[in-house]
């Protein structure tokens, strides 16, 4: 559960519900209860979306929203451990005995990347495997991006539309002019759900996105260069220091490995 | 032209004259100027063996070649 993401949204809330509460009161929430207002709003984004993307990407929203609500799990530290570990295996039992090793590694990228070690192919061809998958990764997480950012693009827009259509229907039924303010608040709360859900959640969300894109992508590159290094038959302490460099100094000295010496 | 076989099995030609350096691994890994690596089943010693002894074959092909055509041309 990535907490940041969690508390980020509820707090933005609560600063709206403490700012509300404290101007007016519990009436103050009387224009923000408006239906047609998060109709428009999020029925027009919504649209807009499936205008804008093909059906199936829309719908794979739901899953990309699980990525922005979970933490990473994936361990930097493991990775390295577990190369170095590999290089220390190959350099005394050569790369066929990895075999066994390989069968519970549980990242598929490592497992893939090292099992082709393995199969003896030879170093252009992995790397062009695995750079070559890196790049339809970064692509698929590219869409995810830019459906947050154009839903954090429309809200606003449609929250616009929405006041201006409730401008438009006040202004028609001027008759009752006690009204006018009333209808007016209404209106306006459509721009604030739009500039609001638009501004605390889905830029934010497609901010969050991109990070995570960045922090898998670097462990996939990390892996990159440990299945390359590996198969040229490196010293594990060689492996170690070489995939360190990737790390930032807090990771690399929490990083325990037996190479001294080898 | 030394033929040289993959960890998989699959027999291959690989072109000598691109060998940099060959270095045991254990598992004998061919590094190539061209910065590729490939990974074979013969020994260090082995790989070494067929180069020579293709360079032997294609010189004593072309010596016994020159000595033909030096014969033939008195």
């Amino acid at each position: 559960m990535d907490l940041a993401t969690i508390a980020g949204i509820l707090v933005g809330g609560l600063m709206v519900f403490i700012t509300v509460f404290h101007a007016e009161g519990l009436k103050g929430f009387a224009p923000f209860l408006n239906a047609e207002a998060f109709f428009i709003v999020m029925g027009g984004t919504f649209c807009a979306l499936l205008v804008n993307y093909p059906a199936g990407q829309v719908l794979g929203l739901f899953r990309v929203l699980k990525k922005v609500m979970s933490s990473n799990v994936i361990d930097t530290q493991e990775i390295v451990t577990t190369f170095v570990k590999f290089a220390k295996k190959a350099r005394t039992d050569g790369f066929l005995s990895l075999q066994d090793e390989v069968k519970s590694t549980k990242d598929d990228y490592l497992k893939r990347g090292v099992q082709l070690v393995i199969d003896g192919a030879d170093k252009e061809f992995i790397q062009n495997m695995m750079e070559t998958e890196l790049g339809f990764i970064r692509e698929r997480h590219k869409i995810g991006q830019e459906i947050f950012n154009s839903l954090g693009t429309y809200a606003p827009a449609f929250g616009i539309i929405g006041t201006i259509l409730g401008m438009i229907l006040m202004m028609t039924s001027l008759d009752d002019v006690a009204q006018v303010p009333r209808r007016m608040a209404l209106a306006l709360s459509a721009a604030f759900f739009g500039l609001g859900s638009g501004y605390l959640l889905f830029l934010p969300m497609a901010g969050k996105l991109r990070r995570r894109s960045e922090e898998e992508l670097l462990i996939k590159e990390i892996v990159i260069r440990g299945v390359l290094l590996l198969q040229t038959g490196v010293a594990p302490s060689l492996m170690e220091s070489n995939l360190k460099a990737y790390l930032d100094p807090s990771t690399r000295n929490l990083i325990r490995t037996n190479t001294a010496g080898d | 032209m030394i033929r040289v076989k993959r960890l998989n099995g699959v027999e291959f030609y690989l072109n000598s004259e691109l060998i940099e350096q060959v270095e045991a691994t254990p598992d004998t890994v061919i590094t190539l100027t061209t910065g590729n690596n490939i990974v074979v089943q013969e020994s260090v010693d082995e790989v070494v063996r067929r180069v020579i002894d293709y360079r032997r074959r294609v010189y004593e092909e072309r010596q016994a070649a020159i000595v033909d055509l030096a014969k033939r041309n008195g």
